[in-house]
């Protein structure tokens, strides 16, 4: 338990001092609403394609996050320090998972309403709508963490964990849209397939998160 | 019987069936093309080995007990002794 | 260790894909409502059953290689995978013919097997990278086999999410794929799924001993003109002489 507090706060006041994550992902995700203003040449959205474009933006900011977040355990030893200490591995991961969640639902906070504003979307969704976003949230940390863990020590790393990381997100996002569209729709959220897409969310999460709690210590091994 | 109406729906699943036997043709191409690469490979390791053989036998004479010897043995050694110096002309 | 290569197996193999497509061809009725182009089912269904069952053998293989050490159960998992992923090409094919027969189109977004198919294949097929990314062989057979599990895990999941994103949209296209068949079909069918279970392994087989072969002439290379020659055999997933562990 203090293992994972230890990394998990050293983590957190390393990005509070320099800063280096979620101001890049919430200035990312910014400049995509813009790309999407143009790309789909629409200036308010709802329903489908609001969903869509959030989330889309979302996951792909989680990707400039996901790349970063074992770079400082790779390159100061902190790896070493988690195989020699008498310390399970998985406090690494829990708190890797947390870390991530964490920038992610920082990241939601400023990219959501500069949404709302920019695509004029109804407000009355956006709360509900946060409920959706920190399932997707855990999820994405989840399988984000896992899969940076598998690229770090790989070659093309910041090649490997995109690639592997999509696929794997893609039930994230169908489940996310789905519970999302109905949310943003133009006459107001309809909450008919809600329960049924925040099931497929939490089912998600939970499979990956016993899925890492099971081969994270592999994965530190030397 | 066979229903074969051969108009648009039959090409399509005829074509289906053609692809999967296509696929299946190509791995065996695939296969046949690694068992020439080992059978290759398999003849260059053989030849290093008896080329490794052959210089140990420099000295059958000195080399062996002596009373084992049976003629096919010695027959063997000298055809052994033939191929050498026939090969140790040929690799340089 | 060494794979041998399988003797009986590929008769078999052969002998039941040859009943199987008699079957499909003079036997089983033609379906009410897609005619004649339902028996590309025959082909398709069969071999997508089969690569996703061989996509969970190999997580399963991969759990075992974790558990041991035994870099067999690695090559293993890497073949099983290999092989799944070469079926899925031809369901991936298939598929994309039968959707082209029934709707004019070359994919339909409308079929979630077929939808769901292409994600786990896009998956599977990121499997090649991760291992050539990795040097260190212990390490790529550990990371590969963490792939292989997270992988493993995540089929299911997937098959459940499409399913779902579709038929509240849209009803299912290919019902007949689910019920709805005659009991002769069902024959047919069956026979088929043996029939591609056999080549599926069959495949395995020769994939393994071609694995262990060239390892072998690895070694032999090695053994011969000393160890200034690089390692023979393969980079990804090679095959030892000896398991540590369990054989």
């Amino acid at each position: 338990m203090s293992a994972f507090r230890a990394i998990l706060a050293k983590d957190l006041r390393t990005e509070l001092r320099t800063l280096e994550s979620v101001p890049a992902m919430a200035l990312f995700a910014a400049t995509t609403f813009v790309l999407f203003r143009f790309g789909l040449d629409r200036t308010a959205l709802e329903g489908s394609l609001a969903a869509g474009v959030l989330l889309a933006t979302v996951l792909f900011a989680a990707i400039l996050a996901i790349n970063r977040v074992f770079v400082a355990e790779r390159e100061q030893g902190g790896f070493d320090v988690i195989r020699l200490a008498p310390v399970d591995g998985t406090s690494l991961f829990a708190a890797k998972v947390c870390v991530l969640a964490i920038y992610l639902l920082a990241l939601e906070l400023i990219a959501v309403p500069v949404f709302a504003i920019l695509f004029a979307v109804g407000a009355a969704g956006l709360a509900p709508l946060a409920a959706v976003l920190v399932l997707a949230d855990f999820g994405l940390a989840t399988v984000g963490a896992l899969v940076s863990s598998i690229a770090v020590n790989s070659r093309a790393r910041d090649l490997i964990a995109p690639l592997l990381l999509l696929p794997l997100l893609v039930p994230v996002m169908i489940a996310a849209a789905g519970a999302a569209e109905p949310l943003l729709a133009a006459g107001g959220p309809a909450y008919g397939e809600f329960g049924q897409w925040m099931a497929i969310l939490a089912l998600y999460d939970l499979v990956f998160v016993a899925v890492g709690y099971a081969v994270y210590d592999f994965l530190l091994e030397d | 019987m066979p229903a074969l109406p051969l108009d648009e729906a039959g090409k399509y699943v005829a074509g289906a069936y053609v692809a999967f036997v296509a696929l299946l043709l190509i791995y065996v191409a695939i296969m046949a093309a690694r068992l020439e690469r080992i059978n290759r490979e398999l003849g260059e390791l053989a030849e290093i080995a008896e080329q490794g053989d052959d210089r140990p036998a420099a000295n059958p004479a000195g080399a062996d007990a002596g009373a084992q010897e049976d003629a096919r043995g010695e027959a063997e050694r000298q055809v052994f002794e033939r191929e050498r110096s026939s090969r140790q002309e040929v690799v340089p | 260790m060494s794979f041998k290569a399988p003797r009986i197996l590929p008769a078999l193999t052969v002998v039941t894909l040859a009943a199987g497509f008699i079957l499909v061809f003079y036997f089983a009725p033609n379906d009410a409502d897609q005619g004649f182009i339902q028996k590309i089912f025959y082909l398709h269904v069969p071999l997508a059953v089969c690569a996703l069952v061989g996509f969970m053998v190999a997580a399963v293989q991969a759990v075992l290689h974790l558990r041991s050490g035994d870099p067999g159960w690695d090559a293993r998992s890497y073949v099983s995978i290999h092989i799944s992923v070469i079926l899925g090409v031809a369901v991936l094919i298939t598929g994309s013919i039968w959707a082209r027969a029934s709707w004019g189109k070359w994919f339909v977004w409308d079929e979630p097997t077929l939808v769901s198919f292409l994600i786990v294949f896009l998956l599977y097929c990121t499997y090649y990278p991760l291992r050539y990314a990795i040097e260190d062989r212990e390490r790529q057979a550990r990371y590969a086999s963490v792939f292989a599990i997270t992988a493993g895990a995540f089929v299911p999941l997937n098959f459940i999410a499409v399913r779902l994103a579709e038929t509240l949209v849209h009803p299912r296209v290919f019902a007949t794929a689910e019920g709805g068949l005659t009991p002769k079909m069902t024959l047919t069918f069956l026979v088929c799924l043996v029939g591609m279970a056999l080549l599926w392994q069959t495949l395995v087989r020769f994939e393994l001993a071609a694995k262990s072969t060239r390892a072998r002439l690895g070694r032999l290379r090695r053994a011969l003109e000393g160890d200034e020659v690089a390692a023979g055999g393969s980079r990804i997933a090679p095959v030892p002489r000896e398991a540590p562990g369990a054989g």
